[in-house]
């Protein structure tokens, strides 16, 4: 398999899981990102071309759980819980602290099957989390979520939006639109200036020398 | 046989502290007052100031688990008397803060948003960031300072976001998001911050 750019001073005893698939020069801070990934799917995690982990990003993915994270993406200290599917685009920039969830059951379920779900796992000697019915997250190309956000199961963030610092998120965003506050409110629409002209103009300030 | 152990130690421009867990010295490009003390130079992990001095201090600041971050034009200042604990600073170019200022737990002032806002800038961004991209080619970022004034307290979680002034004597509540100048005197809560009325906090 291909071996990420970054793992070469690890401080975690740990290894990218087999089912990973890897672009072209991406970029993992630590394996500790793999330390709660119990994903049993194929491919269970794809990252595309100098998409990048950094810092304590971490996926935390359940035995069924799928995340895909499109190509130059940054995550940089976010934090990924999937229990069935997470689509992650390419360009977008996530920030330190932010939470990207799939599964949230205190929003969808009875109280009785949510404490039956935290006692199961309780007793459990691995403390596997059982599933708790979770609504995929589907995040478009070009979205920029500001740190400490929580981007709540179900939702859809257009193309191109902006979720500022601290957001919570429990409805769709439109592509453009910039939300900030809790809960969300959107506070203006932008230009949609990133067309394939604008992207490939920008393609042609990578490095020659990139390895 | 277990001793005490202090826990802070005097900031020294260009020193190792004792018994530092994180293996590297404080930036020499920084000045400090007296009685200044900190607990580690990981306080200094993500400063990148490349100025004469990138960050000054005056006496008696505490400095604990605290991130001292600057990019490469990046300053801050810091008056006497201040005492920031777990909190981060984030500067660009210029965050300023006066005396006798409490910064608590998990607070983050920044002066600026880190990207461009406008789309296609934002893509270019995510480009130049990559493994195999040229930082030097990142679009215009805007920046406005911060200003911190005298005798002013910042709760946990608070945000302090760029081109903010947070008046003398102020408080900012635990959690807000601060986007507006704060009046002196004047108490704020939420995300957006608004000025609280009724009784005091």
């Amino acid at each position: 398999m291909t071996i990420p750019l970054g793992l070469e001073h690890d401080w975690y005893p740990g290894s990218v899981p087999s089912n990973v698939s890897l672009g072209r020069n991406v970029y993992i801070d630590t394996t500790y990102a793999f330390a709660a990934f119990h994903s049993g799917m194929e491919p269970a995690l794809t990252l595309g071309e100098s998409a990048g982990a950094y810092i304590r990003s971490s996926f935390i993915v359940g035995p069924r759980g799928r995340v895909r994270v499109g190509a130059y993406t940054i995550i940089n200290g976010s934090y990924i819980v999937c229990e069935r599917k997470v689509d992650i685009g390419a360009h977008c920039l996530f920030a330190w602290g932010t939470f990207i969830t799939d599964s949230w059951p205190a929003s969808s379920q009875s109280a009785e099957s949510r404490t039956a779900a935290v006692v199961a796992a309780s007793r459990h000697p691995a403390r596997p989390f059982p599933e708790t019915g979770g609504r995929p997250v589907t995040i478009e190309d070009n979205v920029w979520v500001g740190f400490d956000s929580v981007i709540l199961p179900g939702v859809t963030l257009g193309r191109g939006c902006i979720v500022g610092s601290r957001t919570i998120v429990d409805v769709d965003v439109p592509p453009y639109a910039v939300v900030v506050g809790n809960p969300q409110r959107v506070v203006r629409v932008l230009h949609p200036t990133d067309d394939e002209a604008a992207r490939q103009n920008a393609m042609k300030h990578l490095r020659a020398d990139r390895p | 046989m277990s001793q005490a152990v202090a826990r802070l130690f005097p900031l020294v421009p260009g020193a190792k502290v004792p018994n530092d867990w994180y293996d590297a010295a404080v930036p020499s490009n920084i000045e400090a007052g007296r009685n200044t003390l900190v607990d580690s130079s990981f306080c200094f992990k993500n400063y990148q100031s490349i100025l004469p001095v990138g960050f000054k201090v005056g006496n008696n600041v505490t400095l604990w688990r605290t991130s001292i971050a600057t990019e490469e034009r990046g300053m801050i200042e810091i008056g006497d008397d201040c005492y920031i604990a777990n909190a981060s600073l984030v500067a660009a170019r210029s965050i300023l803060i006066g005396s006798r200022v409490f910064i608590a737990g998990g607070a983050t002032i920044v002066d600026s948003d880190f990207h461009p806002v406008d789309p296609a800038a934002r893509l270019a961004d995510t480009i130049a960031l990559s493994p195999a991209g040229d930082r030097s080619t990142r679009p215009p970022i805007e920046t406005r300072p911060v200003i911190i004034e005298d005798d002013v307290w910042i709760g946990y979680n608070a945000t302090i976001l760029k081109g903010v002034r947070v008046g003398r004597g102020a408080v900012v509540s635990p959690g807000s998001l601060v986007l507006r100048d704060i009046d002196p005197g004047v108490t704020v809560a939420g995300n957006p911050a608004a000025p609280v009325t009724g009784a005091p906090s």
